[in-house]
């Protein structure tokens, strides 16, 4: 359900850009044309370390394969700027939590991509673009 | 002896002359009086923390408060519209002349954006390099602004990318051979409770304009008050080399945040994106201690 209001917020935007004639909409910091858009990947492990940084928060996550292997996966999310006015804080994820992060995987095939939403094993679902929770 | 003083006098002359072309790129500034302070509260107050409104153009639900989860704010691909980030000087979609309600290309410029490549629109910003968008790019960020007002001066602190804006209100006129830079010089004039700002001297940068540009675009702005805490900014693009009639970008609206503060931005930080020589975006994932906080 919310992937699907989640969807459909991004069809009005593109929209609303495409109604905007020669100016572009905000793009915040760059392309997402390094990731695979029309996939969707879930990886499942333990937070590693959450970078609370500009221009991207990072965070990187250690799963282990089907092989048995660990390996780190880096996932790009929104700034802390934008985040904090949306109930994030730099330890809403702390190294040893565990998580589910959905992401549109790096088209490079490397172990990385672009956060789309997160799920920790209590059901509880992290969003980086819910509304404005200090007004 | 003579010519001795000839020296003296055209050096003298040079200096003044060297002196008039300061003094022509520079106006003195007169400390502020009470008078100055008093008319200054007497302006409609746009002081403040402000964010605009996702959908950027629409003038949509302003702030996004309780608006659903948006492209440049979601981390999703509607930050990667078609009509988005198209480096300066390459045209997009809304390139040609005479589409409806999109600008009016001069036949010298709408050849001009037809030069430009075919296909998909282009993708790749050097703002993923950190440099940031310029004006009127800057102004649509989804990150807030605040307004500071002084006598003779409207100030603009953006904080995406830590930017600054100086709208000088005290009667300057527009320089005439202006450097060029991301924001280009501005000065502003108050038409009632409008404040109408013209900004002159643009490089060629990414700055979110999707045709072609000549270097006698002027942007003007128009910031108005709808509501308490509501701005409205009609930003118009006159181009008499490119454009053959102004081009109206859609109105943004803002919302002012009463308790919000200007947060620092600092691009360099722990910046993983980037766009190559050629045009390429890609990711640095090597390193994931390397972060500066």
């Amino acid at each position: 359900m919310k992937r699907n209001m989640k969807q459909a917020a991004w069809r009005i935007i593109i929209g609303a850009s495409l109604m905007a004639g020669g100016t572009s909409l905000a793009v915040a910091h760059h392309s997402y044309s390094a990731f695979e858009m029309a996939q969707l990947k879930t990886v499942t492990g333990t937070i590693k370390k959450f970078d609370w940084t500009n221009p991207h928060t990072w965070i990187w996550i250690d799963v282990v394969n089907d092989k048995g292997v660990t390996e780190t996966w880096g996932i790009e999310g929104m700034s802390p700027n934008y985040l904090a006015r949306r109930g994030w804080t730099r330890t809403t994820l702390k190294p040893g939590d565990k998580i589910s992060v959905t992401l549109h995987p790096l088209k490079t095939g490397e172990n990385g991509g672009t956060w789309v939403d997160a799920k920790r094993p209590d059901g509880e679902s992290l969003m980086m673009g819910g509304a404005i929770t200090d007004p | 002896m003579k010519s001795a003083r000839r020296i003296r006098f055209a050096f003298l002359a040079a200096v003044v002359a060297c002196g008039t072309v300061a003094v022509g790129q520079k106006v003195a500034r007169k400390a502020p009086t009470a008078e100055d302070w008093t008319a200054l509260a007497k302006l409609p107050d746009f002081t403040g923390v402000w964010e605009v409104g996702l959908g950027g153009g629409g003038g949509g639900r302003a702030g996004g408060r309780g608006a659903p989860p948006a492209a440049p704010a979601a981390n999703g691909p509607a930050a990667n519209g078609p009509a988005a980030a198209a480096p300066a000087g390459r045209a997009g979609r809304a390139g040609g002349a005479g589409r409806a309600g999109g600008p009016s290309l001069t036949p010298a410029y709408a050849a001009k954006a037809k030069e430009q490549p075919a296909g998909p629109p282009p993708e790749e910003n050097l703002t993923a390099n950190c440099l940031p968008p310029g004006m009127p790019g800057i102004m649509g960020q989804p990150y807030p602004m605040e307004f500071l007002m002084t006598p003779g001066q409207v100030t603009i602190v953006i904080e995406a990318y830590n930017q600054i804006r100086h709208i000088y209100t005290d009667g300057r006129p527009l320089p005439e051979d202006p450097d060029p830079t991301f924001y280009g010089t501005s000065v502003g004039h108050w038409e009632g409770d409008t404040l109408v700002a013209e900004t002159v001297g643009f490089a060629q940068v990414p700055r979110g304009i999707t045709f072609p540009y000549s270097d006698k675009m002027k942007i003007v702005e128009r910031f108005h008050l709808t509501a308490p805490d509501t701005m409205s900014i009609e930003t118009t693009i006159v181009d008499p080399e490119a454009l053959t009639m102004p081009y109206s970008m859609p109105a943004r609206t803002l919302a002012r945040h009463r308790n919000w503060t200007i947060a620092e931005y600092i691009c360099e930080e722990n910046n993983r994106n980037f766009v190559d020589a050629n045009g390429k975006a890609g990711v640095k994932l090597a390193n994931p201690n390397a972060s500066a906080r």
